[in-house]
């Protein structure tokens, strides 16, 4: 019994995330979205910085979590930092870098983008790979 | 109570810093360690977010201690303890040799410049990553206008300005660069700090010139430059300090430039006069 809830509750929790977005060999799978007021600042994949932010009052956190996949396919770039679409279509920027993608061969990161207090975030954009993620929002 | 050794050496400035101190330091730094570790338990035990200083506060410190906080770290023990001997600077010290022996630990500047590398930022951008926070082992208090004042004989124009205006963008996010209002600084500078007037000033001034992401970028890298498992070199940046870096054939310090006499400060911290 006690199996069949947990394998209900983790396929409830497998289609929670999105599907999984391609972008040069690194398979992007999309987690959640929360909200904070003080976040840990970490680099992606994450290493152990000490440092947090805040944001201002009126503002909050949109903190975007994804999944990465490092296929054969991929090679060593720079991978440009993500951007936020709300759902009017502004853009907001987030201060986490994409540092050495190919360095393990699996890894989750948390995006965390200053928003005004309440925004709908729609998307997630890495370069050219855009990443539904408004369907993970629970604003 | 269970203690994490590596937080622990962190805060005291690395490894580096803490084989500098005698026994006694040592004993004194833990127990201190302790107690705020015990203080922030509790605090989460009762739901409560650290509490972080007024302003007020910070400044009702000042007679509790034997230093002064804008002093450089050359000048001061760490964690109360006693300053340590020296090992005496090459005749004729090149910038490497001032990472080796005066700027130590220099490992937060290595992570940052590090990191601007790696992001693909312009080589007068990771230069001013690397150096940007250096001086503070002469002085901490207006670091910026120090630091830029030690290098601008040295280094290119940007690379400078960087330097100079980091230290009053620091205070003033901008999200479309990349930059947050860090944490740290509610508990170092108090949790209701209006930065003077000369700092907002100078933001205002710097927000509208053409050089404006040059010291952007040193804030964006500075925040992620705290990772006390981060394992940096200065070996990486030796063909760009080759590139960048003016080395006077006399020695930094012996050259007669403007602040020549600031490279001597540091390299005999112990002169009396």
């Amino acid at each position: 019994m006690k199996t069949t809830i947990a394998a209900i509750l983790g396929a409830g929790l497998l289609l929670q995330t999105g599907p999984p977005t391609n972008y040069k060999g690194l398979e992007i799978t999309p987690l959640g979205v929360e909200r904070a007021q003080n976040v840990a600042l970490l680099d992606c994949p994450p290493g152990s910085n000490t440092q947090r932010g805040n944001a201002r009052p009126g503002e909050e956190f949109a903190v975007v979590s994804l999944a990465f996949k490092v296929t054969p396919a991929f090679k060593e770039t720079i991978v440009k930092k993500p951007v936020l679409t709300d759902a009017t279509g502004k853009v907001f920027n987030t201060s986490v870098a994409i540092i050495d993608p190919g360095s393990r061969p699996e890894y989750q990161c948390s995006f965390p983008f200053r928003v005004p207090a309440g925004t709908k975030v729609a998307s997630v954009q890495i370069d050219t790979a855009s990443i539904n993620v408004a369907s993970l929002d629970k604003k | 109570m269970e203690i994490d050794r590596r937080a622990f050496i962190a805060t005291l400035g690395g490894t580096a810093a803490v084989s500098l101190m005698d026994s006694e330091a040592k004993a004194e730094a833990l127990e201190h360690y302790m107690e705020e570790q015990l203080d922030e338990q509790a605090a989460a035990a009762q739901g409560q977010a650290p509490q972080n200083p007024t302003v007020a506060e910070l400044e009702a410190q000042i007679e509790t201690r034997n230093y002064r906080r804008g002093v450089g770290n050359l000048f001061v023990g760490g964690q109360g303890g006693k300053v340590k001997r020296l090992e005496p600077m090459p005749k004729k010290p090149t910038l490497q040799d001032f990472f080796r022996l005066r700027f130590q630990p220099a490992n937060h500047v290595l992570q940052s410049a590090t990191r601007a590398m790696k992001t693909g930022m312009t080589e007068e951008v990771i230069l001013a990553c690397l150096l940007h926070d250096v001086v503070q082992s002469m002085i901490k208090v207006d670091h910026g206008w120090w630091g830029a004042q030690m290098f601008e004989p040295y280094i290119p124009e940007k690379s400078t300005f960087a330097i100079r205006y980091h230290a009053a963008l620091r205070f003033f996010p901008d999200s479309d660069a990349g930059y947050e209002y860090p944490d740290l600084y509610y508990r170092i500078f108090g949790q209701d700090y209006q930065p003077p007037e000369y700092i907002a000033a100078t933001y205002k001034m710097v927000r509208n010139h053409k050089w404006y992401m040059e010291p952007r970028l040193v804030t964006v890298n500075d925040l992620y430059a705290f990772d006390p498992n981060a394992k940096v070199s200065i070996e990486p940046f030796t063909d760009i300090i080759g590139r960048h870096f003016k080395s006077p054939k006399e020695g930094l310090g012996n050259d007669n430039s403007p602040s020549a006499h600031m490279w001597r400060t540091l390299a005999n911290p112990d002169a009396p006069l």
